[in-house]
């Protein structure tokens, strides 16, 4: 299921929820037609929270996390840490990080098995990140981005990575996770797809100007809808080539 | 609301009080006054500033290292809310608190012992290397006595002045009371230089 939604008439949702297996975080917002969209389709199966991070909106650019764990920045404050530990399942770790790069959700990019870093991230992070994650580690750059998490898009199905990736590199970044990559935007165009869309392994929300070809990718690379990922290389080909020629 | 110790000085620093610097790598030094502020600008050491706790811990002024010290720290991994935990907590807190005075107490008292003795010695020290403090007492007291002498002498020259009418015997009398009078304060002279001879 992919759906469309807008923040605050925000295109970037990435920017301003997270999204997991196992809890979503959304930020605390004027109206709760954002946090609907969510409600919708999780309210009863994960808990969905509403939460700042150091006392802003962007929580979805702030932290990182999957299925067994949680990150967030060293700014956090106690409070609001408290928060997230009362709402969020104990089986998920949290734990803040003394990093520089503070907004964790640009720099980590994951999804339960492994995950993708900034490179220049501190060593003793890279340990934490796999700690508390229970992932496998990599620095990497997407098309030559060194924010990772904001032009890469993961879920344990596949992952949507900056649409100027060459070929080469979405090879070697598809063996590198073990999941299937493409190259593909969303918003009408948008390259940084981490910041704009959220997934998890049942749901993928959007920008509400995502176009019906860009969800269809969405849809079927994350396999939200039984699609097979090769449905992109034959009959969708046609249907893109048609919308930006 | 979080109350921070000061990076400078350690002391606590209240919400509204004070002025935080974020260094280019991100850490933030948190300052309880401008003294502070100012001195880190200054890129003073505050383990060579005598007034802040760095320099007492380094000096070995303070309990330094305890575990009744090792409670208050930053914690990044938070605990779920538990009304008997932090019932619990909060005990402790008082009761830790408790012990760790306890523990500055004997430490100060530690430190002090034995202060009495290495200071008597010392001024025993400097008495067999300077006798002459000792004869200081003798020589104020003269120079008092003098002063005092002097003074009823003044006294006496104006009680004159008002009785130049009186007897011619009485003024001999007066006169040989001076002599005697007179007498200690020459005494006192030789005391003097006695004494000079023999420092």
């Amino acid at each position: 299921m992919a759906a469309r939604a807008q923040f605050e008439n925000s295109n970037e949702v990435g920017v301003f929820s997270k999204l997991t297996n196992s809890y979503s975080l959304v930020a605390v917002g004027g109206s709760e037609n954002f946090y609907s969209a969510f409600e919708a389709e999780l309210g009863d199966v994960i808990p969905i929270i509403h939460t700042t991070i150091a006392g802003t909106r962007i929580v979805g650019r702030m932290t990182a996390g999957n299925r067994r764990g949680l990150l967030v920045p060293t700014q956090t404050t106690d409070q609001e840490l408290l928060h997230l530990r009362n709402s969020i399942p104990d089986t998920v770790k949290i734990q803040r990080i003394e990093e520089r790069l503070s907004a964790l959700g640009n720099v980590i990019c994951c999804n339960d098995y492994v995950a993708l870093v900034h490179p220049d991230i501190e060593r003793e992070t890279e340990e934490i990140i796999a700690d508390v994650l229970g992932v496998e580690v990599f620095k990497q750059t997407i098309a030559g981005n060194v924010l990772v998490g904001s032009y890469c898009s993961l879920s344990n199905q596949g992952g949507l990575v900056h649409p100027q990736t060459s070929i080469q590199d979405q090879e070697e970044l598809s063996s590198l996770l073990q999941v299937p990559i493409v190259a593909g935007t969303v918003n009408r165009g948008s390259n940084v797809v981490g910041a704009g869309m959220v997934v998890n392994d049942w749901l993928a929300v959007a920008g509400l100007d995502t176009t019906a070809p860009e969800l269809s990718v969405i849809e079927s690379i994350f396999r939200l809808q039984d699609n097979q990922p090769d449905a992109i290389g034959s009959n969708l080909r046609d249907t893109l080539i048609e919308t930006y020629s | 609301m979080r109350i921070y110790a000061c990076h400078f000085c350690s002391s606590p620093v209240y919400p509204g009080h004070g002025i935080t610097f974020v260094r280019n790598d991100a850490k933030e030094f948190k300052f309880c006054r401008s003294k502070c502020h100012k001195n880190f600008k200054q890129r003073r050491n505050p383990r060579k500033l005598k007034w802040t706790k760095a320099f007492r811990k380094a000096a070995g002024k303070e309990l330094a290292v305890d575990s009744t010290l090792t409670f208050a720290k930053r914690r990044n991994v938070p605990v779920r809310y538990n009304r008997e935990l932090v019932e619990t907590t909060l005990k402790a807190m008082s009761r830790i608190e408790e012990i760790r005075q306890r523990r500055e107490r004997a430490f100060y008292k530690n430190r002090m012992r034995g202060n009495k003795e290495r200071a008597l010695a010392l001024d025993k020290k400097l008495l067999e290397s300077h006798p002459e403090l000792l004869k200081m007492r003798e020589v104020e007291l003269r120079i008092k006595e003098e002063k005092r002498l002097a003074r009823e002498e003044k006294q006496r020259q104006e009680e004159e002045e008002q009785d130049e009418e009186m007897d011619i015997s009485e003024e001999e009398e007066e006169q040989s009371e001076e002599e005697e009078e007179e007498q200690p304060q020459t005494i006192l002279l030789k005391n003097k230089r006695r004494s000079k001879v023999r420092f």
